[in-house]
């Protein structure tokens, strides 16, 4: 990562953390719900998004939903996280997806390792929102900014929550966040992975190191700079920033709600722009 | 002796004119200065969208029970309807129970903001106005005017001498030190303040609203630069500012603000 870059993306942690802590507060108060509900996986955003969701409220409750293809590492690192926020048992479950994935699948026939990667994703959205109704929480998701950017998420699997506090931060600020409230930098250095499979890491199914991704990012999309400016100064090959580009591109329809066809004089989404604070 | 001046630094809920009046009233029941300055459109919350069609009317309607209660000057944000279907960004100038009406210049239409969209502009010809009340000689202007060179300078050519700038500054560009828009903020006050030998007093809302968070930090600038009361960052407060018009003095007897050369202007008319 250019240091230029990293001067820019470094920000005041201690300002961000009250910030963000704040406004899940805020939201809770105004959407009328009693607290908020979070998937820890023990990676760096589900643990950093937990903290924060500790700060702002006490009223939380941690879903620990483990398959498979889950690295004991990340179970240890979850607990870890849990033993950080003070979550006591009665603010934690524990629930193997293994069995329920297996019911989809064989529904479905079909044994296919991204078919059921995200199965497993939409799986766990379901148990959350199950339990947020169960509570009267709402759902606080884990995403980042990178990975919403690249579209590197399940529709409607991790994709479907109902605030997203990380959303406006890359990997590599969640990682400053995560340094600065005291996540074990064991959890802060370890390779991102949505773990769907056995083996997968996001840098290895992207091709290029999260630094880099921000770096582009940051600068073709806030800086508006050229692909050409962008791969000489951040060293990489031109046809890996536009690949990151095209990612960015293809995956606008995971960011919006679904299109509806026109046909009335105001229609929903394009003309009928009510905030979510209506009433 | 100057006038006593409350910059009423709330978070409006977006939509709910009826709980936001309640805090405007009860606000200006228990303030002891004699001139209450609330943030823009703090009857309605800003972030409206298309809800603007459904508040503007309850919004005057709320600005008129104000009038009715309000001993002394309160400034107000509110959506006036100027005819029938327009409607403009207004800030309510309630001095001994009239009401006088500040428009909105430059609506700003750009990344986060769409209040063209919305709102029709005011007209500096038909209205640019100044008011007084205990010998306070005061205009308004509206946010994203103070991003402007001329409101304020016609405000302060037409006598006034100190300037309220109700408005809505959301978070934005976070750096590595503070609010990056809390300095631009306070660049822009202290030069306003300095040019025009004024006193500038921005009452900001805080608190949500959608995807934007309004940071507060309402602050009043003498003439001569200084940051004379600055209130709290992201929670509701409440800040006394006593105007001295000696403090205006100071800055015009030893500045060049007597001097003003209008032909500058016949300049920018031709550009």
């Amino acid at each position: 990562m250019p240091e230029y870059v990293r001067e820019k993306l470094t920000l005041n942690f201690p300002l961000v953390t009250e910030y963000l802590a704040k406004r899940i507060k805020d939201y809770i108060n105004n959407s009328g719900k009693n607290g908020g509900i979070i998937g820890l996986s023990g990676g760096i955003d589900s643990s950093v998004a937990s903290v924060l969701l500790s700060k702002a409220t006490e009223n939380f409750h941690v879903l620990l939903m483990p398959s498979s293809s889950t690295p004991k590492e990340d179970l240890d690192h979850a607990f870890t996280i849990l033993r950080l926020i003070n979550a006591t048992e009665s603010k934690y479950t524990i629930i193997n997806i293994d069995p329920i994935v297996d019911q989809f699948r064989l529904a479905v026939k079909t044994d296919d390792k991204i078919i059921s990667g995200n199965i497993k994703a939409r799986s766990r959205m379901t148990l959350l929102y199950a339990f947020a109704q169960k509570f009267n929480y709402l759902v606080v998701g884990t995403g980042d900014k990178s990975e919403l950017m690249l579209g590197y998420f399940t529709k409607y699997g991790d994709g479907g929550v109902d605030i997203l506090p990380l959303g406006d931060l890359y990997k590599t600020q969640v990682r400053m966040l995560g340094s600065y409230l005291g996540v074990p930098e064991d959890i802060v250095k370890k390779p991102p992975s949505p773990a769907l499979w056995e083996g997968q890491t996001a840098e290895g199914e992207i091709g290029l190191d999260y630094e880099t991704i921000d770096s582009i990012l940051y600068l073709r999309f806030e800086e508006m700079r050229s692909e050409n400016e962008i791969s000489a100064l951040v060293n990489v090959p031109l046809d890996l920033v536009r690949r990151i580009v095209r990612m960015v591109k293809i995956s606008q329809h995971k960011r919006l709600p679904p299109e509806i066809f026109r046909l009335s004089g105001r229609s929903i989404n394009s003309d009928w722009r009510y905030p979510r604070q209506w009433a | 002796m100057g006038i006593k001046v409350e910059l009423a630094q709330i978070s409006s809920k977006l939509g709910d004119v009826e709980y936001n009046l309640n805090k405007h009233l009860e606000i200006l029941q228990t303030s002891s200065a004699e001139c209450v300055v609330f943030p823009e459109l703090s009857l309605t919350g800003y972030v409206l969208k298309d809800l603007v069609y459904e508040v503007y009317k309850d919004s005057e309607n709320a600005l008129n029970k104000i009038a009715e209660n309000a001993r002394g000057c309160a400034i107000v944000g509110f959506i006036k309807e100027v005819r029938p279907g327009i409607l403009r960004n207004t800030a309510g100038v309630v001095v001994n129970s009239q009401i006088n009406y500040v428009y909105k210049f430059y609506l700003p239409t750009y990344g986060l903001f769409e209040e063209r969209r919305y709102f029709q502009p005011g007209n500096p010809i038909r209205d640019l106005n100044i008011f007084e009340y205990k010998g306070l000689r005061f205009g308004v202007i509206v946010c994203e005017d103070a991003w402007h060179y001329e409101p304020i300078e016609a405000l302060t050519m037409l006598g006034a001498d100190a300037i309220f700038i109700p408005s809505a500054s959301p978070i934005r560009r976070l750096t590595s030190h503070k609010l990056f828009i809390q300095d631009n903020w306070e660049a822009l006050l202290k030069a306003h303040s300095l040019i025009n030998g004024i006193w500038t007093l921005f009452s900001n809302s805080v608190g949500s609203q959608e995807e934007e968070y309004f940071w507060g930090g309402s602050m009043a600038v003498s003439p001569l630069g200084e940051i004379k009361a600055k209130a709290k960052l992201f929670e509701e407060d409440r800040i006394i500012i006593e105007i001295n018009i000696d403090e205006n003095r100071k800055n015009r007897f030893f500045s060049s603000f007597r001097e003003h050369i209008s032909t500058f202007h016949d300049v920018l008319r031709e550009l």
